[in-house]
């Protein structure tokens, strides 16, 4: 018998206390007479007519087949056309198991098989059956028992719903016990009405059913909170998260803020400034002082306010000059013990943008265990970062392939190392000894300053900033003294 | 002291610079008012007399080049001379065409300033010069009655008296009338001059 899906659809009994039931239900009533019959099985048939299904109704004694298709035809509106388009067969129980004049049930589920997949094929939503054992002769009881058996275990992947009548006169004990263990469920007369009767193994498997629903529930209701739970978690971690990407971003802003207010650029022109303010001063006052001479009496108190200011201008012009050189040359207060492998790679993840604009590829190449150095931290930074985009600038001029771009660390015989090699044009031999120059510049919108402040800054820290003559590119490499190892007390 | 009868106003937030502008410009014989900031100088009383405005760009709070419109907003026309550190083309092409007079780089030449000072006080006088006599035109027009103020665009549009009567439905004697009236109202020695009376009312000639 092959299988077809199981079918969770209910279809209706038209039997008030049964309801609706899925495919695959074998149940089963004792009948006491024709009645009890009719009063079930009329409205059962009525219910799978309206409701599209196949009927077949193997009548036996005390019912005829005349009799039932009248009590149907009273029941059911526009019988005939069921009748006529062969929508329910009413055939004489014997019919359905007797082929050949011998019992044969092998045939009787075989011809079930073939009726359904009729049904299906001709549009039918599936098979409804009632069969009658009125005919049985007590000899085959133990065989119809086994086709029963069969039938209520295969009959759960069939789009069938069979419910098979017993007369209870005459039944044994022992044919009541094996009906009911061969049927899902009964419906038996009580008081005048129908009540349906569980077999044992429906209770079971009721009770079976509800505890898996309540432990599905169970394990649902748990791993809802687990979920929950791990939810919570994923929630915490994106607020950490985001907070983290703040503080990063944050620290940044921060870094880069530093790194602006350090700018070169912005220094020179912050020095032109404040040193021109001073210079509009003195020009203005000494223009006037010229003026005044040629006049015929100059007043001396005038003139003496003016020279006076003239001084004090050309005093404050000074002070801003000295107040630069120191803000460069400021001594040990913010020298820390630096680690200068630090240093290098935190300039090469601030000027990340930078090479990528300039397509230039950074090699890093720091040597381990360097020992640390006493330094400013911003300046070195600086330092650095003059280094790295002049060599950016100067591969930009030659743009033909990427360029490249290499910061080397290493143990010095008096400290420490740092060389920045690039693969642009290099250094033209005879300006060598002029970059570190101030105001020297090679470039189109350069003030000349980058070098020269940053030749200032390493001098501050006692090392030394120098081109090496390479073959080709450039080479800066500046050194920095490592911090004398105190002795510890 | 006798009231000065121009004045140069200087606002520049270096008092040193402020000081020796103020001591040159003196030395011309001219009037001197300092101010720290564009504020400071908005919050102060201008006697209406001719002056000029020598603006610093870089100044605490709003800067020169932003502080021109302001005074145009304002309703102040004053001539303004810009000086800067460091000027650039863009700033310098902006403050031109918002009307500045000069556009100075410091540490500026003496001579610039002061010539800068006195195309700026002329500027400034000349405008006020052509206010005032617009001004006279305007109550010398405000005096007239509304059937000459009706006529006086025909007259000057060059219609004969005849065409005039036609146009207003009345008669030539009445226009020659009120013709008189108008030249003796407006004090115009001859059809020429009303004519130039007209034209600077705004009084276009032809309809």
């Amino acid at each position: 018998m092959a299988t077809q899906p199981v079918h969770t659809e209910l279809r209706k009994t038209g039997i008030g206390v049964v309801g609706d039931v899925p495919w695959g239900t074998h149940f089963f009533m004792f009948y006491e007479t024709k009645q009890d019959l009719l009063d079930t099985l009329v409205p059962y048939f009525k219910a799978g007519l309206e409701t599209g299904e196949l009927c077949l109704w193997a009548v036996s004694e005390p019912l005829t087949a005349e009799e039932a298709m009248s009590a149907l035809r009273k029941a059911v509106p526009e019988f005939e056309r069921y009748v006529a388009d062969r929508s329910i067969e009413i055939v004489p129980g014997q019919q359905c198991y007797y082929p050949g004049g011998d019992l044969d049930l092998r045939w009787a589920i075989r011809n079930w098989t073939e009726k359904t997949n009729s049904a299906l094929t001709r549009g039918y939503a599936g098979l409804r059956i009632s069969g009658s054992t009125a005919w049985l002769e007590r000899k085959d009881w133990k065989a119809f028992c086994d086709y029963e058996s069969e039938v209520n275990h295969s009959i759960g992947n069939w789009r069938i719903t069979a419910l098979c009548t017993y007369p209870l006169a005459g039944s044994t004990a022992a044919e009541i016990l094996d009906v009911t263990r061969t049927h899902q469920f009964a419906i038996a007369r009580r008081n005048n009405g129908w009540e349906v009767v569980e077999t044992s193994e429906l209770k079971q498997a009721k009770s079976a059913i509800k505890r898996l629903n309540d432990e599905l529930e169970l394990r649902v209701r748990d791993r809802t909170r687990q979920l929950q739970a791990v939810n919570e978690e994923m929630r915490k971690e994106m607020i950490e998260r985001q907070r983290a990407e703040e503080a990063l971003q944050e620290a940044q802003a921060e870094l880069g803020r530093v790194t602006r207010a350090l700018d070169l650029g912005e220094l020179a022109a912050t020095i032109a400034h404040e040193v021109n303010q001073p210079l509009t001063a003195i020009v203005t006052n000494a223009n006037f002082c010229l003026r005044r001479l040629e006049g015929v009496t100059p007043n001396l108190d005038e003139f003496r306010a003016a020279v006076t200011e003239i001084v004090n201008d050309g005093t404050r012009a000074s002070a801003v000059i000295s107040r630069i050189r120191g803000l460069l040359m400021k001594g040990a207060s913010r020298r820390a013990e630096l680690d200068i492998n630090r240093v290098i790679q935190d300039v090469g993840i601030l000027l990340r943008n930078e090479f990528t604009r300039s397509r230039v590829f950074l090699r890093t190449d720091l040597a381990a265990d360097l020992p640390l150095v006493a330094g400013d931290q911003v300046q070195l930074q600086q330092v650095l970062i003059n280094l790295v985009m002049n060599a950016l600038e100067a591969m930009r001029t030659s743009t033909a392939r990427p360029g490249k771009l290499l910061i080397r660390s290493a143990k010095s015989t008096d400290g420490v190392l740092v060389q920045v090699q690039d693969s642009g044009p290099g250094i033209e031999p005879g300006l060598a000894n002029r970059i570190f120059e101030p105001f020297f510049t090679t470039k189109a919108e350069g003030i000349g300053m980058g070098l020269s402040i940053s030749h200032s800054i390493i001098e501050s820290h006692g090392g030394r900033l120098s081109i090496v003559p390479v073959s080709q590119g450039a080479l800066l490499q500046f050194t920095l003294p490592v911090i004398p190892t105190m002795p510890h007390d | 002291m006798t009231e000065p009868d121009s004045i140069v106003f200087v606002v520049d937030d270096d008092p040193s610079v402020r000081r020796a502008i103020k001591r040159l410009v003196e030395s011309m014989g001219l009037h001197v008012e300092l101010f720290g900031s564009a504020a400071e100088f908005m919050n102060s009383s201008h006697p209406d007399i001719v002056s000029c405005l020598v603006l610093d760009i870089r100044l605490p709070g709003i800067s020169g080049l932003d502080f021109q419109p302001q005074l145009v907003a304002a309703g102040i026309r004053i001539p303004i001379i810009f000086i800067t550190g460091h000027g650039d083309i863009p700033m310098t092409v902006r403050a031109m065409k918002a009307g500045a007079v000069e556009f100075l780089t410091k540490p500026f030449r003496d001579q610039d300033l002061l010539d800068a000072i006195q195309v700026a006080l002329e500027r400034d006088g000349t405008r006020r010069q052509q206010e005032a006599e617009i001004a006279v035109l305007r109550e010398r027009f405000e005096s007239m009655t509304p059937r000459e103020r009706e006529i006086l665009p025909l007259v000057v549009s060059g219609r004969l008296n005849k065409q005039s009567a036609a146009d207003l439905g009345t008669s030539e004697i009445t226009i020659k009338v009120h013709r008189a009236n108008i030249m003796r109202k407006m004090q115009a020695d001859s059809l020429a001059d009303l004519v130039r009376m007209a034209g600077r009312l705004g009084l276009s000639g032809t309809k």
